[in-house]
This record gives C-alpha cells, sequence and structure tokens, in this order.
C-alpha cells in the first residue's frame, strides 16, 4: 500500500500531523516507489522555484512600515487608495467620454444624433433607420461607444496599421463598450455592426463584451482575432494577467 | 527586574510588515508581471491591516486574501492593464534574429517565458503555485482561494505539472 498523492505532498511540504508525519517517513524509509514520488515532487518544486526567480525584479521597493502606518493613519486625507484611484480613473474617463459625446451630439449634422435617435427607435420597440458609417465626425482621443449587443454583433477595426493593440474583457454588464484611451478614432455603430476608423497608429482599444452577448465577432486588419459563440471564445490573441486578451491590430511589420 | 509589556498594535505591525512585506510584493509582482503595480496593492494591503486596528488570526493570509481583492479591482483599470499583458503567442520571437548568446539576453528570454507560462495558467492554480511560493500553509492557501483545505497537496502538484508543461510548449522554449 502506497502513499496517497496528498500525502506524498504533505510530507513534502511538512502538512503531516506529528504522527503521521513519523508514520509516512517510516513508510518511504522502506518502499522505492513513495521514495521516488517524494523525490520526483522535491525536483519539481525546486525546478519551479528556481523558475519563479527568473520574473523577479532585482531591486524590490523599499517602502517602510512606518511611511505605510502613517498613511493609514492619515486615512483619508492622505489620497485615494489604489481602488480608489481605480474607481476615479473610470469616472474620469466616463466624465470624458460623456462630454465629448455631448458636443459632437450638438454639432449641426453630426452621426451622433442619428445614433441616438436609433436607440432610442430600437429601445421604443419602433424599426428605425439605421445610420451608415460615417466616419470623422465623432473622432476624439479617449473616445468610445456603448451598445446593447442583441444577436450578433461585428465590431470591425477599420485602416489598422502601426503597433496599436486591442484589450478584450469578459464583463457582466449588459452593453459593448467599445473605448480608445490612447490615441483617436471614428466610431460608428448600425445594425449589428460596430466600425472603428483607427487614426492613430499607436491607439490602444478596450473592449468590453458582456458574458450574455451571444455572439460577437472582431475583425482587425489580420482577419478574425476574436469570436464570442455563447460561452465559447475563439480567439488568436493572447491571455493576459487577468483573464482578458491581447490583440495587434495590425499584422507586425517585417 | 523590568516587567515584561505587550507589544502595542503599532510595534506587532511594524514586526509583520517587516517580516510580510516583501513576500506580498514577490506573490503580486510574479502574478502581474508589474512591479509599480505590486507595490501599490501591497501597500494599500498592509495599509488596510493597519487600519483595522487589530491583527485576524492568520495575518498573512489576511493581507494575501486583501491584496488578491485589490488587485483584481486595480487590474481592471484601464491603464493598468496595459502593462499586465504579454505579447501575443509566437509573435515578434519567431520573426526575430536569433538573439546573442550573452547572460542578459538569456536572463531576458527565461523571464519572458516563465512569465508567459505563468499567464496561460489557470488563475486559480497559478495563484495556488505563487502562494506556496511564499511559504503560505495549506491552511491559508484554502483560506485565501476558498477551498477545501484537504485536497491542496493534490491540487497544488497538479499546478505545479500543468506550470512545467505550458513553460515546456511555450513558443519561447529554445
Amino acid at each position: 500500500m502506497h502513499l496517497e498523492e496528498e500525502q506524498v505532498q504533505r510530507l513534502l511540504h511538512g502538512e503531516l500531523t506529528a504522527q503521521a508525519e513519523s508514520d509516512a517517513r517510516k513508510h518511504v524509509a522502506g518502499c522505492i516507489e513513495c521514495r521516488r514520488r517524494l523525490a520526483e515532487a522535491e525536483r519539481e518544486e525546486n525546478e519551479l522555484h528556481a523558475l519563479l526567480r527568473a520574473v523577479d525584479d532585482p531591486a524590490p521597493p523599499r517602502i517602510s512600515a512606518e511611511a505605510v502606518a502613517a498613511r493609514a493613519q492619515a486615512g483619508a486625507a492622505a489620497g485615494p487608495g489604489v481602488g480608489d484611484l481605480a474607481w476615479l480613473r473610470r469616472a474620469a474617463a466616463i466624465l470624458v467620454v460623456v462630454g465629448i459625446a455631448g458636443a459632437a451630439y450638438a454639432v449641426p449634422g453630426s452621426p451622433i444624433r442619428k445614433w441616438v435617435h436609433a436607440i432610442v427607435q430600437k429601445l421604443g420597440g419602433r424599426p428605425g433607420p439605421t445610420p451608415g458609417p460615417a466616419p470623422g465626425d465623432s473622432t476624439a482621443i479617449g473616445a468610445g461607444i456603448s451598445v446593447l449587443p442583441e444577436q450578433k454583433l461585428l465590431i470591425l477595426f477599420q485602416s489598422a496599421k502601426g503597433d496599436g493593440q486591442i484589450f478584450v474583457s469578459l464583463t457582466d454588464d449588459p452593453e459593448v463598450q467599445v473605448h480608445a484611451p490612447t490615441g483617436a478614432a471614428a466610431f460608428t455603430s448600425s445594425a449589428g455592426q460596430l466600425l472603428i476608423d483607427v487614426q492613430d497608429p499607436s491607439a490602444t482599444f478596450e473592449v468590453e463584451i458582456p458574458r450574455s452577448a451571444p455572439w460577437v465577432e472582431i475583425q482587425t486588419g489580420t482577419g478574425q482575432v476574436f469570436l464570442k459563440e455563447g460561452d465559447r471564445v475563439t480567439t488568436k490573441g493572447s491571455k493576459d494577467a487577468v483573464g482578458g486578451y491581447l490583440f495587434r491590430l495590425a499584422p507586425p511589420e517585417k | 527586574m523590568e516587567p515584561e509589556t505587550t507589544p502595542s498594535f503599532h510595534e506587532r505591525f511594524v514586526e509583520l510588515f517587516d517580516a510580510h512585506f516583501q513576500s506580498v510584493y514577490r506573490y503580486l509582482n510574479r502574478l502581474s508581471g508589474d512591479p509599480e503595480l505590486a507595490a501599490d496593492v501591497a501597500q494599500e494591503a498592509f495599509i488596510k491591516l493597519y487600519q483595522r486596528g487589530s491583527l485576524p488570526d492568520a495575518p498573512e493570509a489576511w493581507v494575501i486574501s486583501v491584496a488578491m481583492n485589490l488587485f483584481r479591482n486595480a487590474a481592471t483599470t484601464r491603464s493598468r492593464r496595459l502593462r499586465l499583458l504579454t505579447p501575443a503567442r509566437g509573435e515578434g520571437v519567431l520573426s526575430d534574429p536569433p538573439p546573442a548568446p550573452d547572460a542578459a539576453v538569456e536572463a531576458e528570454a527565461s523571464r519572458r517565458r516563465v512569465r508567459s507560462a505563468l499567464d496561460r495558467m489557470p488563475e486559480r492554480e497559478r495563484h495556488m503555485l505563487l502562494l506556496r511560493a511564499e511559504g503560505l500553509s495549506y491552511r491559508e492557501i484554502a483560506q485565501a482561494l476558498l477551498m477545501n483545505p484537504t485536497s491542496v497537496g493534490v491540487l497544488l502538484a497538479r499546478a505545479r505539472r500543468a506550470f512545467r508543461k505550458i513553460y515546456e510548449e511555450s513558443p519561447d522554449a529554445p
């Protein structure tokens, strides 16, 4: 009777009770197979730790406990925390987008008016005319757009050149949101389609897709890079540290 | 003979900070690949501990749990996200000329390969490996990840093997 996997790992990590450890060690001393498994687990562990050290930064920050305690005591007066900063940045981005959208709406002949009317009509249950692409007018740095994904939505990045990137994340929000935190772009929506005319070769885009969206496709200069069908996601991008996806806007230049 | 004095909360906090800050920072840095974010989140977690006014039963696990939540929130911020990402599979690596065989280039290649393997791991397994690497006990890992403590060992072994497999299949592999 050999040790179970959990026992081997606990023996390796010193997680057994004194009696259980003593019993396990006696067994290992007389069992070639379990000795081999324990040695193998130890080798794997050492190898892993050596590899993890490769991603450590050589000079970790020198932050004193006293400084942190002082910040804690100062509380809100010391400024917002990480989470608060995140919220403030998000709020500021929303304000900028709302401001830009308002200004764009006020411009005579602006396509934003058509989109707003189309959305209002859709919400009212009446079929409305879908505005065609109208690149240029809604161009703004930091701008973005939100649409309900409905049954199918194609997000198409046009004129993609350079080293711009797209970050895609799945959210619990009901709307698809596309923002350009850096770089300028024109956003146009029509039935089942969201067109983004990329006007800055190094623009970065953030796309938030509702998990509930039945079908969303993203195309760039490299063709289809992302497809969400129900719960299934097919992607040509890489996964980031927080579970999102990254794509290039255009193929890398040779 | 002087009476023994109980250390104040502040003293205990300082002791705990000095013992564990680097560990929490290293864990977050390995998790995110973003030293600035890791330092911010680690500090914020200790600030929350100080503001709590008392030490929990398992302070390190508590700080790690708070740091994990802060990290999740912070990582959704757009500006931060840009720094958390790794190049697309095979991009650039295959098209570049072979690097000169010096130590710095090799170290950077190794770093990229490990980072890429970590990023590709399932979230829970990645957390498990990194928490264990910081010396957290099975009970602390189970607490931080809200999992059954009786199977932490088996899951750790699986996570190690998963990492190894992803690492060996990496497009950056020589």
